[in-house]
C-alpha cells in the first residue's frame, strides 16, 4: 500500500527514510507549490487556515501520483488542525479518490503509536527493524536541522547572496539520497565544511531577529514565503527555538531535551497567560519575554484566523518589558513584496534602535546599510 | 453584599441558570450585562486585533459594560467538560485575554474547567470558589446542588418544553408554540451565542417566526438526538461544543422539518471546517434544505432579511409540491 504525508518543509526526508527502510512504499507529494495552493483552496472551506488548505493540495497530487493511504496530524487536544482529517476525508471522497487515511494521534501516544503505525503498514516487520527505521529518520532531520543553524549564520554575512542557501538545498538533496547511517555522516562532514567555507564578511555584525509562531508556518517556508531567506538578504542572522528534530523529540518522546526549553518559555509568559491555548499560543507570548536580552526583535508567523495565535497577538501589546513583534499573518491572498516591505521597515526600525544602544553606551556608530522605509 | 458580574455573552445561554443560581444561593447577587447593543460591540471590537471572531469581540463589550457594576466577573476557562473532547482555544484563553484588554475590568474570577486535567468538572461542587472569594461561603456545597437541578431543569425545558434558551431566560411563555399552525418549521442550527444574541443576529427567530415559520433549536433535538446527529456525521466529537452544530445538523437535516438554516460567525475556527462538513452532508439526495449564514460586526439587517426570505419562499415551494 502506497502511502503519503503531507509536506511541512523538509520533513518528508524524515518519513521516507523511516518509510524505505520497513518496507514501505511512500509517494511523496510533489513540493508545495502554486498549482498545490489552488487545489487546496478550490477545495476547502472558505475560511480554514492556510495548513488545511496546503496539506488538502498536497493530498490531491499525491492521490494523482498512486497513494493510497494518507497520513495526517490528529488527536484531541491540539487545535483546528486536530479536526482537519476528518473535513479532508469528506472532501477527497467528494471528489470520488479511493483512499485511506489515517491520523498520527502523536500527542496521546507518542513513539507508541508511531510505531504501531509503521507495524501496521510494513505487514508485521520486526520491532528491531522499525526502530532502526525510526531512528534513521530522526538522524537525517537532527543532521538538516545542524546544518540549517550554520546557514542562519552564514546567510546576512555571506558576500555572494544567495550560496547559503543554494549549498543548503543541495545538502537536503543528499541527506535524502543517503542509504545508510555511514553515508549521511560523510554527507554531513561534506556540508559542514562546504557551509562553513562559503566567503563572508568577519566584520559585519547583523542583527539577529528571532522567529516565532504557529509551528507548520514557521516551519514551511512555502506558506511563509520563505521569510527567513528574505531576512537573510537584509542582513539578519535568523534564530528559532522551533525546529523539526526539536518537536519530533517532544512529540514522540515524554522527557526529551527541547522541553526544557519550552518549560522556559512558558514560564516566562506566566504573567500575562497562564494556561496552554492550544497550538504555540503561550510559546508566542513566552518568547519575546525570554530572548529580550539576547535578539534585537522577533517576527511572529500565523495563519489568517488562527485561534491560538490570536489570543497571542491580542495580549501581546500589553507586555511590558519584550522585543519589538512584527506579525505577519498568511493566507493564499498574501504577496510577496508586500511582506517585505513590511520585513524591510522592520529591519530598519531595528537598525535605529541599535544605533541608539550604541550611542548610548559610547560605542562606535555604525552607517545605516539601508535607507529608511 | 457582593456582587458577581455574568457578562451576557459565550456560555451565557447555556450556563447562565447555573451560574446565577450557584451565586445566589451562597448569598450574592448576580449581576448579567445588558444585551447586546451597537455600543457594546463596539466597544468590544475596539479593543480586540481585528480578526478576532465576533463573538469574542462581543464578550470583551459585555465585560466592559459590567465595570462599575460589580466586585468579581466571573470568567471560567472552560478546556473540556467531556473526556478527550476539547474546547477551542478561545475559550481557554478567555480570562488571561480579557485581563489584558479590558484591564478595568473588576476581578477574575478565572476558574479552571477541566475534566481531562484536573477533577474540576461543569458541576458546581468541584468549583471551590473560596479561592477567589473571602471570607469564604458557607453554603457552597448546598448552592451546588440547588445550581445543579436548575440547570438540569433548564435542559430539560428545553428538549421536552421545547422552549428556546431566550423565552426560558427570559421568562416568556413559548412563541414557539407547538400548537400553532404554521405551515412550516425551520431548524435554526449553531451556538446558542449566536442565534440567540438578537442583535448580532438581527433577532432572526422572531424573524422566522413572523415570516410563518415554526423553529426548532438544537436543544430541543435533545442530548440523544445531538449525540446521535455528531456520531452519524464524523463518529467522535472532537470539539465540545460540536453537537450545537454538526450533532443538530445530523439531527435535523434527516428529521422533521423543512428546511436548516446554520450561523457561523465568520473567523471561528471551529465552526469553519464543521459548517463545510455539514454543507457537504447536506447535498445528498433527499436531505433537506440547508442556509447557511455567515455572520460578522459588518452583517447588514436587509441582507439577512433577504436571505432568510428567500430561503423560506424555497422551502415553502418544496412543501406545498410534496404535498
Amino acid at each position: 500500500m502506497k502511502i503519503t504525508i503531507p509536506h511541512i518543509g523538509n520533513m518528508y526526508v524524515a518519513f521516507r527514510a523511516m518509510f524505505e527502510r520497513v518496507g514501505v512504499e511512500m509517494v511523496v507529494p510533489p513540493p508545495t507549490s502554486k498549482h498545490t495552493l489552488t487545489l487546496g483552496v478550490k477545495h476547502s472551506p472558505e475560511f480554514v487556515c492556510l495548513p488545511f488548505k496546503l496539506t488538502l493540495g498536497n493530498f490531491i497530487e499525491a492521490l494523482d501520483m498512486g497513494a493510497e493511504l494518507l497520513i495526517q496530524a490528529g488527536g484531541p487536544g491540539l487545535c483546528r488542525y486536530g479536526y482537519y482529517a476528518r473535513d479532508q476525508a469528506k472532501i477527497l471522497e467528494d471528489l470520488g479518490y479511493q483512499f485511506e487515511m489515517v491520523t498520527t494521534e502523536l500527542f496521546e501516544s507518542k513513539i507508541v503509536g508511531v510505531a504501531s503505525l509503521a507495524k501496521r503498514l510494513s505487514g508485521n516487520a520486526p520491532f528491531t527493524r522499525i526502530v532502526s527505521g525510526i531512528r534513521f529518520g530522526m538522524a537525517k532531520i537532527s543532521t538538516m536541522d545542524d546544518l540549517e543553524r550554520i546557514v542562519h549564520r552564514v546567510r546576512p554575512r555571506e558576500l555572494h547572496k544567495g550560496a547559503a542557501t543554494r549549498t543548503y538545498r543541495e545538502a537536503v538533496d543528499a541527506i535524502d539520497r543517503a542509504q545508510d547511517r555511514r553515508e549521511l555522516k560523510a554527507v554531513s562532514r561534506e556540508y559542514t565544511s562546504r557551509l562553513n567555507d562559503i566567503p563572508i564578511d568577519p566584520t559585519f555584525e547583523p542583527l539577529v531577529v528571532g522567529i516565532m509562531g504557529e509551528f507548520f508556518i514557521v516551519l514551511d517556508p512555502f506558506s511563509n514565503m520563505d521569510v527567513e531567506i528574505e531576512l537573510g538578504k537584509l542582513g539578519v542572522e535568523v534564530r528559532r527555538s522551533a525546529f523539526v528534530s526539536h518537536w519530533l523529540k517532544f512529540s514522540l518522546f515524554l522527557n526529551a531535551f527541547g522541553i526544557s526549553e519550552k518549560d522556559r518559555i512558558h514560564e516566562a509568559a506566566q504573567p500575562y497567560l497562564k494556561r496552554d491555548v492550544g497550538g504555540d499560543g503561550w510559546e508566542s507570548i513566552g518568547e519575546p519575554i525570554m530572548h529580550r536580552h539576547e535578539y534585537d526583535g522577533m517576527v511572529h508567523l500565523a495563519p489568517f484566523t488562527c485561534m491560538p495565535e490570536i489570543i497571542a497577538q491580542n495580549i501581546m501589546p500589553t507586555i511590558k518589558d519584550r522585543l519589538p513583534v512584527l506579525t505577519i499573518t498568511c493566507d493564499e491572498q498574501m504577496g510577496r513584496t508586500g511582506m517585505i516591505t513590511r520585513l524591510e521597515a522592520f529591519v530598519d526600525l531595528l537598525r535605529k534602535k541599535q544605533e541608539a544602544r550604541r550611542k548610548d553606551t559610547g560605542a562606535e556608530r555604525r552607517v545605516l546599510s539601508m535607507g529608511t522605509g | 453584599m457582593i456582587k458577581i458580574g455574568i457578562p451576557r455573552a459565550l456560555l451565557y445561554y447555556q450556563y447562565y441558570p447555573l451560574w446565577r443560581t450557584f451565586f445566589e444561593k451562597m448569598g450574592m447577587e448576580v449581576v448579567a450585562s445588558d444585551p447586546t447593543s451597537k455600543a457594546i460591540m463596539a466597544a468590544g471590537s475596539a479593543r480586540m486585533v481585528a480578526e478576532t471572531c465576533l463573538p469574542v469581540k462581543v464578550y470583551c463589550g459585555h465585560i466592559l459594560d459590567l465595570v462599575g457594576k460589580c466586585d468579581y466577573v466571573f470568567i471560567p476557562a472552560i478546556r473540556s467538560i467531556q473526556k478527550n473532547v476539547y474546547n477551542c482555544s478561545k475559550f481557554l484563553g478567555l480570562p488571561d485575554l480579557i485581563k489584558a484588554v479590558a484591564p478595568e475590568c473588576p476581578r477574575i474570577i478565572d476558574l479552571d474547567i477541566d475534566v481531562n486535567k484536573s477533577k474540576v468538572s461543569l458541576h458546581p461542587e468541584t468549583y471551590d470558589i473560596g479561592r477567589w472569594i473571602r471570607p469564604r461561603p458557607k453554603a457552597e456545597k448546598e448552592a451546588a446542588a440547588l445550581a445543579w437541578q436548575a440547570h438540569l431543569d433548564y435542559m430539560e425545558a428545553m428538549a421536552s418544553r421545547r422552549l428556546s434558551a431566550l423565552e426560558y431566560l427570559n421568562g416568556e411563555d413559548p412563541i414557539l408554540d407547538t400548537q400553532d399552525k404554521s405551515p412550516l418549521t425551520v431548524a435554526l442550527i449553531g451556538h446558542p451565542y449566536n442565534i440567540y444574541d438578537e442583535f448580532i443576529t438581527h433577532r432572526i427567530l422572531h424573524r422566522l417566526n413572523s415570516l410563518g415559520a415554526r423553529v426548532v433549536t438544537p436543544e430541543m433535538a435533545g442530548r440523544e438526538g445531538l449525540a446521535a446527529g455528531v456520531e452519524k456525521l464524523v463518529g467522535k466529537p472532537y470539539w465540545t461544543y460540536e453537537d450545537e452544530i454538526v450533532g443538530a445538523a445530523g439531527h435535523y437535516l434527516d428529521g422533521d422539518v423543512d428546511g436548516v438554516i446554520a450561523v457561523v460567525s465568520f473567523g471561528c475556527g471551529p465552526d469553519s471546517t464543521m459548517v463545510d462538513v455539514v454543507q457537504r452532508y447536506a447535498r445528498r439526495p433527499g436531505v433537506r434544505p440547508l442556509l447557511t449564514l455567515t455572520i460578522d460586526e459588518h452583517t447588514g439587517e436587509a441582507g439577512l432579511v433577504t436571505r432568510i426570505e428567500a430561503f423560506l419562499d424555497m422551502v415553502e415551494r418544496r412543501a406545498r409540491r410534496a404535498s
